[in-house]
């Protein structure tokens, strides 16, 4: 697929409030910028990602999803970043069959302190949504 | 529905990038056209007030903050919907500073992003519900978890302003370490001497009835949280009961079973139904299922047929018992322990059977021990020189990067008490560095620098050291080239956390720190504490220390438990918890496999699982996890995000 003249992707980002989004406050606080494709929502943790709420994102005009999680070991509930790794790599499966690309859907670890590590991964899955394209949905 | 947007312009921060003027113009085409009011710096005293004012006069049903991180102010904001009679949980709020004004760039791309995120919480609101806090009354009760100097110091004190305490303990007696050492630095008081008056009162104080002592007892289980913790123990069977046994020992006497004491550094044997040493308190003997010969399948009753307080004193067939207390707090006391120095290589610890590490020369010294408090080598004759290595495995990143900060201090009064009891026995002390801090350490020190038979050999490294035997069955010590002999090695390793201290740690998912201590919330404001509101520290298991700090940390811990846990006291609890649907539940039961609360059972009469709301803590895992759909996650349903996304793209 070949990108489309100028196309900015929709992307949205589930962050736990516990570490992610402490991260992205945090890279907030430093007030260096990073692309505007990326809408919040906020759940308590990560474990709360129903794959349902990916496929709808999907089916409403998101080209890309991210899920962010507290480090392994460090979640906020023990262990629902595992839960989220665990679904996650289904559901790539699941979207591939579809013939989504599994570059579509990220999971990433972020800590409070990672605003940084938080900006770099919003520029890179811009720009690799930029390079896929716009999602085209399986009829 | 009435609906109302606040924008905070945050004193001009947010303005600046964002067209406020623009939101409300895109408000009017959003669902339920929400009024929006621009307001500054809404969290200032001056600001809540208007937002409250305002509140009260519009009343709307939802509302949105557009403003600072709800991390900042979401709490803030929820106390001002209830100072205007509204629920708190009817507000949602848009991070349009961190998330967006800070870091987008272009103005018109910032507002564009303000106006998405806001479309997506006017969608996300509309299905909030009002939910109300649970109040739950605090439980005032204590566990606390050891019974050695920092353990007893904490109930003692806890018991003295009122509160019921149960006190855990692992072994058959209480005490801790130092119950079964001799004397003690700095002061060379008799350390059974020093802790008698709080053994005594643990034991028959004026206290019987509100502190509960579990000996031969350990934590199962623990559910809840600060102010109601439910806590499962599992004790072991004593054989003995507590209350009649008179500690006459005529069944130790009657007993034909015996096997090696480890309390006795296992030189000596100690019979199957026993104490645990002479002195031991609470001063009831153990029977050791193991040994007793009925294990073998004999039978035996020689104990029961001797005791002279009746045939019901002793149980042979007492079962282990699992037992249930509620309790607000709990203080971790669960003591150190030594470092194996026979990890340290060379240093001849599992050797050579006159090579002791410190606990064991203690035990030596002491008059409850193997030898009955005589200085004596494994061949049973009198040593001439002693040599005392210290820092066995510390300092040393190969084994324990820390100085426990007692071992010079406790080397100096081996030095005492082998010159006392032994006088002109030579001794050597080989040391690295010395510390003795505080304003009493000196003085063993001093005192074992005059002594003319005591020699001081410093060495660099640990590598330097090595300890052999000599044909004519001593012991020979090589330093950096140089030999020294004797008839015995003292080592001085580490202090370590107790055994037990990784199975409490994950029991009550706390953490430890490298070494294994448990981690503090704050290594110096706030050592007492652990990160886990309602679970405190005392004494070694936070950080290696002496008996004095232990007390004191005990102490410490009790005054914070006194402070936060009043009687009557209510906590709330938050209602973000997850509900079962139990007409569509099918009884999979995987959201109790998923929860890492043990929040959720199974009721069979209902077919379905159920969430204990207390417990549960609203992460949602189990809402996720249902396939068919059948839990609620308060205040993050699935239609609620669903609508947010929804809002967000459209
Ligand atoms: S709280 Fe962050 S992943 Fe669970």
């Amino acid at each position: 697929m070949t990108a489309a003249q100028g196309f900015e992707p929709r992307i949205i980002g589930f962050l736990c409030t516990w570490c992610s989004y402490a991260g992205a406050d945090q890279a907030g606080g430093s007030q260096k910028p990073y692309p505007p494709n990326l809408s919040v929502v906020r759940v308590m943790c990560s474990g709360r990602v129903d794959p349902q709420f990916i496929l709808s994102a999907f089916a409403n005009g998101a080209d890309g999803v991210i899920i962010m999680a507290c480090h392994p070991g460090d979640c906020h509930y023990k262990e629902g970043n595992c839960r989220a790794l665990q679904r996650y790599s289904m559901l790539c499966r699941v979207l591939e069959t579809f013939g989504i690309e599994k570059e579509r859907i990220r999971l990433e670890y972020v800590s409070a302190s990672e605003g940084e590590i938080f900006r770099r991964i919003v520029h890179e899955t811009v720009s690799s949504l930029r390079g896929l394209g716009p999602l085209v949905l399986p009829d | 529905m009435k609906i109302g947007i606040y924008v905070c312009t945050c004193g001009s921060t947010l303005s600046r990038t964002i067209d406020v003027p623009s939101i409300a113009q895109a408000a009017l085409s959003f669902p339920d056209s929400p009024s929006v009011t621009t307001m500054d710096f809404i969290c200032s005293e001056n600001g809540r007030r208007q937002f409250e004012d305002h509140l009260k006069q519009e009343q709307p049903e939802r509302v949105v903050v557009a403003a600072c991180s709800p991390r900042d102010h979401e709490t803030t904001f929820r106390r001002c919907m209830t100072n205007a009679g509204l629920n708190p949980y009817l507000l949602q709020m848009v991070n349009i500073r961190e998330q967006i004004a800070w870091v987008t760039e272009d103005p018109d791309a910032a507002t564009e992003k303000a106006i998405v995120a806001i479309r997506g919480a006017v969608n996300r609101v509309k299905l909030q519900q009002p939910l109300e806090k649970m109040q739950c009354e605090i439980c005032p009760d204590v566990l606390v978890i050891g019974a050695g100097p920092a353990g007893m110091k904490a109930a003692l004190a806890l018991a003295e302003a009122g509160r019921t305490v149960t006190v855990v303990e692992r072994l058959p007696f209480i005490g801790g370490l130092p119950v079964r050492f001799d004397e003690l630095f700095p002061a060379c008081e008799c350390a059974p001497c020093l802790l008698d008056p709080l053994m005594g009162d643990l034991l028959h104080g004026e206290f019987d009835g509100t502190v509960e002592l579990l000996t031969m007892a350990e934590l199962a289980e623990v559910t809840g949280f600060y102010g109601a913790f439910n806590v499962t123990i599992r004790q072991r069977a004593r054989h003995v009961s507590l209350h009649e046994c008179i500690g006459c020992g005529a069944c130790v006497e009657a007993c034909p079973a015996a096997t090696m004491n480890e309390f006795r550094n296992g030189t000596v044997e100690r019979k199957a139904i026993d104490f645990a040493f002479a002195g031991a308190l609470p001063s009831v003997p153990t029977l050791m299922e193991d040994t007793c010969v009925r294990s073998r399948g004999e039978e035996c009753q020689a104990c029961k047929d001797i005791c002279p307080m009746g045939r019901d004193v002793i149980d042979l067939d007492q079962p282990d018992s699992i037992l249930e207390r509620h309790v607000g707090a709990i203080i971790l006391a669960t003591g150190a322990g030594l470092y194996d120095a026979s990890l340290v290589t060379g240093m001849g610890k599992g050797v050579f059977s006159d090579v002791y590490d410190s606990c064991e020369f203690e035990r030596m010294l002491s008059s409850t021990g193997p030898t009955d408090g005589q200085i004596i080598t494994s061949r049973g004759t009198t040593p001439s020189s002693i040599a005392i290595i210290h820092c066995v495995g510390s300092l040393d990143p190969e084994h324990k990067p820390y100085c426990s900060g007692i071992c010079c201090q406790y080397a100096f009064i081996f030095n005492h008490l082998i010159s006392d009891r032994l006088p002109g026995t030579a001794i050597t002390h080989f040391h690295r560095e010395l510390v003795l801090p505080g304003k009493e350490a000196h003085s063993l020190a001093q005192q074992a620098r005059h002594n003319q038979n005591t020699r001081f050999v410093r060495y660099e490294s640990i590598h330097d050291l090595a300890v052999t035997a000599t044909d004519d069955g001593k012991l020979a010590i090589h330093a950096s080239g140089k030999l020294t002999t004797g008839d015995m090695v003292i080592l001085c390793p580490p202090v370590i956390p107790s055994s037990g201290a990784g199975k409490i740690a994950s029991i009550l998912d706390i953490k430890r720190d490298q070494s294994g201590f448990f981690r503090e919330l704050h290594g110096r404001t706030d050592a007492a504490q652990s990160p886990v509101r309602g679970i405190y520290l005392a004494g070694a298991c936070q950080d290696p220390m002496d008996i004095r700090s232990a007390m004191l940390q005990g102490m410490a811990s009790a005054g914070h438990v006194l402070a936060a846990l009043k009687p009557g006291g209510i906590i709330d609890i938050e209602p973000i918890t997850a509900e079962v649907d139990e007409t569509r539940c099918s009884g999979c039961r995987l959201c109790i496999s998923v929860c890492p609360y043990r929040a959720i059972t199974f009721n069979h009469s209902h077919n379905a699982s159920e969430i204990n709301a207390i417990l549960c803590r609203g992460c949602g895992t189990c809402v996720a996890a249902c396939p068919a759909g059948a839990i609620k996650g308060h205040h993050f349903t699935s239609d609620q995000i669903t609508a947010e996304i929804k809002g967000l793209l459209s």
